[in-house]
Formats: C-alpha cells, sequence, structure tokens
C-alpha cells in the first residue's frame, strides 16, 4: 500500500508570487510543521515524494492546483490535511483532498483541460465598449479554423495554433452580478473564460489574448486584464469542466449553471 | 482610526505627525495596491510580497512604538540574517511595540519605485519606511553604506540627519560596521557597537517615554529641537548610544584628526560596547521566518556561543565580539528542536565563530544527532578547525547524510606568516587532518586563505599554492576523483584589531600574488583556485579605516550612482574613484598608509574594550611572528575587555579537555562575511 493522497490546492494572493521552483521548499518545510509522515526518496540526495504536475506561471492565481504526495504510513487523511492547510502560507489551501488506489491512471491524466478565466476591473477602462470588444473576437476566434501565435523561446520562436486548443470560450459581463463578478467597489467585472487543453502544445491564457489581439492591427485596443486564475483542470464537458478530484461540474462562466447556457 | 490618502513619497508634516501618534495614530496607508502591478516586472517579485511563515503583523494603532528593522541589501542575502531576527521577535514580543522588516530593492525594482514614485516599505504592510519611529539597520560590513542612503532617499526622509525632525524616524545602526561609523557619522542619528538585545529594549522605553511626552506638549520647541531631545535622552540614558552629532571630530593644523569629542556636558569621551553575558537570558531566534523563495542560508540557526578568543590578528569579529559566552547544551538542544518544528527547515545550523570550540561541542553534536537519527534533518557547523577532533565530529553531524567537503581555514600558506597572523597550526596538523579527512571517506576539502597580509613576501604567497598541492597529493592517494579547492581572499585592515595601523595591498598587487599562486598550482587538475575580485576589497579597505571626511565621499558616489557595492553584478570603484576625485580625497592616504602608534584614529572614542596599548603590543608580537595563546586556556593577558566591561568567559570547560591546536574560519560570520558566502552558494548550485 502506498498512502498515496492528491490534492487540490488554491495560490491566491501574495503566495501566486512564489515561483513553481520554490514551491517544493514551501511544502517540504510545511509536511515537516505538520509533523507528517511523507515519504521520501532513496539516494544521494533524498527528497519528499510532492509532485506537482505542471507549473503556473509567477503571478498568475489559482483555485485549481494539485499535488500529489506520498507517505510512508497510513494516515488520518481528514486531520492530517486539515493541519497541512492550516500550515502552509496564507493563499495557499488545500480544498480537495483524495486517496488514491494503486492502480489509478496518472494525475496529468486526469487533467486534460483547464478552465481559465481573466478579469478586467480597471475603472478607467468604459467596461461596455471592452465586453463588446471581447464579445466580438471570442466569435471571431470560435468561427476560424485556425488562430496561429509565435511564442518567443529561448530556444527560438514557434508557432502555436491558439484555436485548435481552446475547447470553450465565452465573455461575460455580468447583468445580476454575484460575488465572483463584481470587484471590490461593487461595480461588475469583465469575465473572459475559457477551457484550453492541457494535452497538445501548452496555450496559456496570454497566448489566447495574443490570438484575439491579430486583428488589433497593431493598435492595443484589448488591454491586458488584472487578474488572470486557473480555476481548475478536469475534463471538459457541456457547458464547463469536470473537476477531477471531485467530479463536480464548474460552470464555464461565473452565476450560470452548467448546461444553461 | 483613519487612514491616509496623503502622498506616498513626500507626505506633508501632519500626516507624518499624525502617523507617529503613541496613540490615536492616523494609519499610514499600505502601498501594496500600488506595487503590485509592477511586480510582474521585475526578478524575483516574492522577494517583495512578505507573507511568509512566522511573520508578525501587529496593528498599528493597538502600539506606541514602531521599529522597522532593515539589513540594507538583497533580500536573498538578508533574510537569514540573525540579528534582525531577535530583534524582530524581541520588539513584537513586547505589548506596546512592533518591528516590521525591509531589504534593499534590488536595481530592477528601485528602478520602477522611482519611476512610479513609490517608498522603501515594509514586508509586513508595506507600509512606507517614513511613517516609522525607528528605521534600525544592521550594517555587517561596510559595503551596504550607499544601499543605506538610498533606502532613506527612497524612504521618502531625509539622508542627512541635520535635514531630519521629530516628525522623522530615528535612523539607528548596529552590526560590525557600526564599531566604526564615522563615515556614515552625517546620516546617522544613533550608532551601537555590539550586542543588541538589551540596547534596543532600552532605547525602545527612552522612545516610549519620550513619544508620550510630546503627545502630551511636554517637549519644548520646533520638532528640529524635539528631535535634539529625543537624541540628548538617549545619549545620557542608553549605555552604548553613539551620537555622532553630539561629538565633533578636531583636527590638527595639518588636518590630521586630534581628537574626536562630546559637544555636550556630561556625554563619555567614550561610549562602550554593550555586551550581553548571560546569554541564557536571551533565547532567540524561537519563530524563525522562513523563506518562500531561495536565499543564502536557508536554515534554522542557533549561536552555540558568542565572542571568540582564538586571537586571529587579523579577524575583527574575533577581537570585537569577546569575552566569550557559552550557551548551555541542554538550552542548545532545546532552542534547535522547537526551532525545527516551528519552521520546518531541514538544516540546522549550530553557529558562532568557531562552532568547534565550544567546550561541550562533543555532546552537543551527539545529542543532536541521536534526536534526528533517521530523519532527513542535517546539522551544521559553518566553521571548523583543523585537526583531528573536527573530523570526528563532521562525521558525527554527517550521520544523516553524506560526506562531501569539509572547509579548513588555515588562512596563510608558510609557518611564518601564520605566527604572525596568530592562526596556530602547523603544516604537519594540517596534512594530518586532511590525510584523515580522506580516510575517512570526505571528498572535497576547501582551504581559506588571505593574500596582503603585513609582513608578506612571495615565498609566503607561493606556500599556499604548495600547501594546497601537498593535501591535493594526498587527497588523489584517497581517490583519483578527490578534490581540494584553494580559496584566496585580499586581505582588508580592519579597526579595533591590532592591524589597524597597517597599509593595505592595492588590487594591483593581490593581482599579482594570486598570479603567483595560480603559477604554482597550474600543473595539478585537481586543485580548484578560487578568488574574489581584488577592486571590492578597496571600498571596504576605505570606508572600514575612514573618518569623518568620508561622508561627502559616500553621499557623492551614492549621487553618482553607486549601489550594491559588494556585488559581482555592479561595478562601483570607478564611481567610487571619480567620487574621491570629487571631494578631493586621496586614496593612497588612506588605504596605501600605515598609522603611527600615536595617531589618534577615527574609532578611538569608542570603545570595544580592546585597550589600544595591548592592541599594539599584539602587532609589535606580530612583526616579532610571536604567538598569542587562546586566552581561554591560559592566564589572562589583559586586553582589557573583561576587566575593564566587568565581564568575564561564561564557558563550561570543566571537563579537563586540552586545547587543541587551532583553528577556525571567521567567515560564516564574520563582517566580510555575506558576500563570499553568496558565490560559494552560486557556485555549489552549477
Amino acid at each position: 500500500m502506498s498512502h498515496r493522497h492528491r490534492v487540490r490546492y488554491t495560490k491566491l494572493d501574495r503566495v501566486r508570487f512564489v515561483s513553481a521552483r520554490d514551491l517544493t521548499a514551501v511544502w517540504e518545510r510545511a509536511l515537516r510543521r505538520a509533523n507528517l509522515p511523507i515519504a521520501y526518496s532513496e539516494g544521494f540526495r533524498p527528497h519528499a515524494k510532492v509532485s506537482f504536475p505542471d507549473a503556473l506561471s509567477v503571478g498568475l492565481e489559482s483555485t485549481g492546483e494539485y499535488a500529489e504526495l506520498t507517505f510512508s504510513e497510513r494516515i488520518d487523511a481528514d486531520s492530517a490535511f486539515m493541519a497541512l492547510s492550516a500550515t502552509l502560507p496564507d493563499g495557499m489551501d488545500i480544498t480537495t483532498h483524495l486517496e488514491v488506489p494503486d492502480n489509478a491512471s496518472k494525475l496529468a491524466r486526469l487533467l486534460p483541460a483547464t478552465l481559465w478565466r481573466a478579469t478586467w476591473t480597471d475603472p478607467a477602462v468604459d467596461r461596455s465598449a471592452l465586453f463588446d470588444l471581447l464579445d466580438q473576437r471570442t466569435r471571431d476566434l470560435l468561427a476560424a479554423t485556425t488562430s496561429e501565435v509565435v511564442k518567443h523561446k529561448p530556444s527560438g520562436d514557434k508557432v502555436i495554433d491558439v484555436r485548435a486548443a481552446v475547447l470553450d470560450l465565452v465573455a461575460a459581463f455580468p447583468a445580476s452580478p454575484d460575488v465572483h463578478s463584481v470587484d471590490a467597489t461593487g461595480a461588475p467585472r469583465i469575465i473572459l473564460s475559457a477551457v484550453i487543453r492541457n494535452d497538445g502544445p501548452t496555450v496559456r491564457p496570454l497566448d489566447l489574448l495574443q490570438a484575439m489581439r491579430a486583428a488589433d492591427g497593431g493598435a492595443s485596443l484589448l488591454p491586458d486584464p488584472h487578474r488572470v486564475t486557473r480555476v481548475a483542470q478536469g475534463e471538459r464537458v457541456d457547458g464547463g469542466l469536470r473537476e477531477a478530484l471531485t467530479g463536480e461540474v464548474v460552470a464555464l462562466a461565473p452565476g450560470r449553471l452548467a448546461g444553461a447556457a | 482610526m483613519t487612514t491616509s490618502t496623503a502622498s506616498l513619497h513626500a507626505p506633508d508634516t501632519a500626516t507624518r505627525r499624525a502617523v507617529r501618534r503613541a496613540a490615536d495614530p492616523l494609519v499610514p496607508p499600505s502601498v501594496w495596491d500600488l506595487v503590485e502591478p509592477h511586480l510582474l516586472d521585475v526578478r524575483k517579485p516574492a522577494q517583495y510580497v512578505g507573507g511568509e511563515v512566522n511573520m508578525v503583523a501587529k496593528a498599528w494603532a493597538d502600539v506606541q512604538t514602531r521599529w522597522l528593522l532593515c539589513y540594507p541589501d538583497a533580500y536573498e542575502v538578508g533574510q537569514p540574517n540573525q540579528g534582525i531576527q531577535i530583534l524582530y521577535e524581541l520588539l513584537n514580543e513586547r505589548p506596546t511595540s512592533m518591528a516590521h522588516r525591509a531589504y534593499a530593492p534590488w536595481l530592477d525594482m528601485d528602478a520602477v519605485m522611482r519611476e512610479h514614485g513609490l517608498p522603501v516599505f515594509s514586508l509586513e504592510g508595506h507600509v512606507p519606511l517614513w511613517a516609522f519611529d525607528v528605521f534600525a539597520v544592521t550594517l555587517p560590513h561596510e559595503l551596504a553604506h550607499t544601499n543605506l542612503l538610498n533606502l532613506m532617499d527612497l524612504g521618502g526622509i531625509p539622508h542627512r540627519s541635520a535635514d531630519r525632525t521629530a516628525d522623522h524616524p530615528l535612523v539607528v545602526v548596529g552590526g560590525h560596521a557600526a564599531f566604526n561609523p564615522e563615515p556614515l557619522a552625517d546620516f546617522v542619528d544613533v550608532a551601537l557597537a555590539g550586542d543588541g538585545e538589551e540596547f534596543t529594549l532600552e532605547l525602545d522605553a527612552v522612545l516610549a517615554a519620550w513619544k508620550r511626552d510630546r503627545d502630551a506638549g511636554a517637549v519644548n520647541g520646533d520638532a528640529r529641537q524635539q528631535r535634539t531631545e529625543l537624541l540628548d535622552r538617549l545619549a545620557r540614558n542608553v549605555e552604548g548610544a553613539y551620537v555622532p552629532e553630539f561629538y565633533e571630530a578636531k583636527r590638527t593644523r595639518d588636518g590630521g584628526l586630534k581628537a574626536t569629542v562630546p559637544t555636550r556636558k556630561g556625554l563619555p569621551d567614550k561610549v562602550v560596547k554593550r555586551t550581553v553575558q548571560d546569554l541564557e537570558q536571551w533565547q532567540y531566534p524561537k519563530k524563525q521566518l522562513v523563506p518562500m523563495t531561495e536565499v543564502v542560508h536557508e536554515r534554522f540557526s542557533v549561536e552555540i556561543f558568542r565572542g571568540c578568543t582564538r586571537g586571529c590578528r587579523f579577524c575583527q569579529a574575533g577581537m570585537i565580539t569577546r569575552p566569550v559566552r557559552e550557551r548551555r547544551p541542554e538550552t542548545i538542544q532545546n532552542m534547535v528542536v522547537e526551532g525545527v518544528k516551528n519552521t520546518g527547515f531541514e538544516e540546522v545550523g549550530l553557529l558562532s565563530l568557531s562552532s568547534a570550540d565550544h567546550a561541550h561541542i562533543g555532546d552537543i553534536a551527539r545529542d543532536l544527532a541521536d534526536h534526528y537519527d533517521g530523519t532527513t534533518t542535517s546539522l551544521s557547523l559553518p566553521s571548523t578547525r583543523v585537526d583531528a577532533f573536527n573530523i570526528t565530529l563532521s562525521n558525527e553531524l554527517a550521520r544523516n547524510g553524506r560526506r562531501t567537503g569539509l572547509t579548513f581555514a588555515p588562512e596563510a600558506g608558510s609557518e611564518r606568516m601564520r605566527a604572525v597572523i596568530n592562526k596556530m597550526v602547523s603544516e604537519e596538523d594540517m596534512l594530518r587532518t586532511a590525510e584523515l579527512s580522506f580516510a575517512n571517506g570526505w571528498r572535497h576539502v576547501k582551504l581559506y586563505f588571505m593574500v596582503g597580509l603585513p609582513t608578506e613576501t612571495d615565498e609566503d604567497v607561493e606556500a599556499i599554492g604548495h600547501l594546497g598541492v601537498k593535501v591535493y597529493e594526498i587527497a588523489k592517494r584517497h581517490g583519483q576523483r578527490n578534490k581540494v579547492t584553494v580559496s584566496v581572499g585580499g586581505f582588508v585592515p580592519k579597526p579595533h584589531t591590532p592591524f589597524q595601523w597597517v597599509r593595505q595591498d592595492t588590487p594591483e598587487e593581490i593581482r599579482r600574488k594570486l598570479g603567483l599562486i595560480r603559477q604554482v598550482v597550474k600543473d595539478h587538475r585537481g586543485v580548484t583556485v578560487r578568488t574574489n575580485d581584488p577592486d571590492e576589497g578597496v571600498i571596504e579597505g576605505l570606508l572600514a579605516r575612514g573618518g569623518r571626511e568620508l561622508c561627502d565621499v559616500v553621499e557623492a558616489a551614492w549621487r553618482r550612482g553607486a549601489l550594491f557595492d559588494g556585488w559581482h553584478e555592479t561595478t562601483t570603484l570607478p564611481t567610487w574613484l571619480q567620487a574621491l576625485e570629487d571631494c578631493g580625497i586621496d586614496l593612497a592616504e588612506h588605504n596605501q598608509r600605515a598609522r603611527g602608534e600615536r595617531e589618534v584614529l577615527p574609532w578611538d572614542h569608542l570603545d570595544s574594550g580592546l585597550e589600544k596599548s595591548w592592541l599594539w603590543d599584539d602587532w609589535q608580537e606580530a612583526i616579532a611572528e610571536r604567538e598569542l595563546d587562546d586566552c581561554r586556556w591560559i592566564p589572562c593577558y589583559d586586553c582589557g575587555v573583561c576587566p575593564g566591561l566587568e565581564l568575564q568567559h561564561d564557558t563550561g570547560f570543566d571537563d579537563g579537555r586540552k586545547p587543541l591546536p587551532i583553528v577556525a574560519s571567521p567567515r560564516p560570520l564574520g563582517g566580510d562575511a555575506t558576500l563570499p558566502v553568496v558565490l560559494a552558494r552560486q557556485a555549489d548550485a552549477r
């Protein structure tokens, strides 16, 4: 018995500036503070058996991060993860945990798609105009068969097809604001929600925005969003995403029920 | 309680006054919302967000005195600093005070902050520097003086103390470089030489009383006079509080220093350093801050003793921290176990200037190794002796880990040179220790040396290379892949040491000497020679022994853009040379001039406990190549510290253990320690 557990956790507020590189040390120290029997690898330089399926860019926030932990002995999962969550830095909280059977498929295979949200709250921007523009560009992108953007990488420029990775896309300017769709001043946010494939070439929300800006023709009509959030990961379903650990469906756009588009 | 919306960078006087009221203050604005949008434009943004585990964030209005503790260098270097950590806990434990922290923003962040008018802020609440009562800065070495001026300027306060009033924070400095704060005399309000624990709490109490009086209208005069009143109370009531503006550097007719004397009645001619006699009463850190991004030392650290009596003549840290005060083994064990629980660190550092010299180090190491047996917790001693005992100790500490590298510090290559610097290790000791290291399975031995020592000849320099080669010959016999690293730094003479009178080598001389060593080892591929940039020693040497005439130079260098003077990423020597020219100051007159016995030195009015006459005598002993034993083991030779400061060694060496020959590296805690350690860290990562 391997005592493997998978967790979903958040990376909100200040901790979103912690890099993927530093994440392992943050978790190892939290596990030691919580006094949990994490297993260690063999070898010259043993390390705690905590793995993260993929890296989140510095600065992006998330309610859909995942980790897999292997313990050296059986644990009382509820109390263990409550203790771990409490000692992780502020903004990093464990929201779901699940014990993994021995024959389970790899965590990454359970996360074929991601629901992303980009929000605009800049009070200086005319929100109606921005929403109209976003809505138009959303339709244009969905109607296109391909939408190529150039990614600049240290290893050289790479052309990727954003359209092929986009499974779902909607711009929202909620008429009846709920807690997710208003900013601190109570003004409604403009929210672009997208379900993007995780397999194939990596496509991130900023690549998506780059594709949506192609029609700007050099002018920067579409401003950078105030916040980009990785909401959840799992399987795309009609109107949203089936979250990997709980099986619950998260609606594509906030304020809408799944399937009620 | 209200929140200010005043300008963040240049608040008006009413705002400055309102935020520092003891009771019912204006709560200063957090600059977080203004900083956050720029964080993706700078390198390592996690260093600016705070939120570390064990951070304490008390409410502004709940306390009467508010401190901003600062290490004036990048977060990755400053975060692990023990002094800041100790004072942070002490001040936050006191119900009436609070402490936040700040570090120097890196160059990219500095540019962003200047462009957008953002002030230096605390990590706890992103509160601007100008809002605090005290801006307390540790000066671990001389290469952060320009950063200090920059922090004040970027923090919204005048960098010259004469331009500050009671509506600005009090600027206090401590740390090893504060044993000669004269090049900063125009900029700092109070300097402390020595231990900060008692001093800080005493200063805080006087500050709190002054604030209450001021709020009650019982402090006379305008804001400038009220500030002077505070400084006067501190200078009179807090032992060790040196207020540079209450002292005058009197000059002789030819421009030399005649004496630095108090300008107010009743102030001491000599300000004495502070020493905590009983470390048992100060069991800190308890809850060390845990960084969320990479820093130079990621470990829980406990000072196992303070002070050192090895008497290495070049070592300022060893001289100015006397006498030796050991912690009890059971206290150390307790602090480590609790500290590891509270932080989750995997590594434990048992710190001191010469940790293997603790009277009970064998028991301490064994008990901790037992406690953590079979876990992934590892123990380290940052300094080591050159003897068999040290190997036993290192084997014990490496029980859970790997036997990779051992570090020894013979400091000089020839027996003659080691007698001059009082590093009592023979070549035979060194080679026997090397033999034992490799025979015990250690695969890499690092040797620390210095060049540019007084009376040094080319033969002494070449002996460094020869010793490295001899150690490598031993290494090879135990394994073809074993390695030897010879690390060589340029010597910088420091105040309050027997070498405070000597001339310093020029960078050209140092470079030539490093070349001699490379020549000796060039045919031995298993020997790596590592060196620092000799240019860096120039600024360090200038500021270490300079006087008030250098204040204008520090300011000119900063205005011309010098920052982060100890970093390879910046090349500031040309800027400093220009600044010296601006001010008409001759570099060679400062760095390459031997001082005379009767010459008044800029730090003579700051009392480290060491008698100047004893230091001179010890310098004469050095020239005569005579060694001086560790005074823990021999009768007192009267350096002046214990009787003069009514102190004594506090050690538990009742176990009859005989002194073992030699040697500790002062580097891990020493004045100039930080920078080489950074380099070592980067080198290890490769």
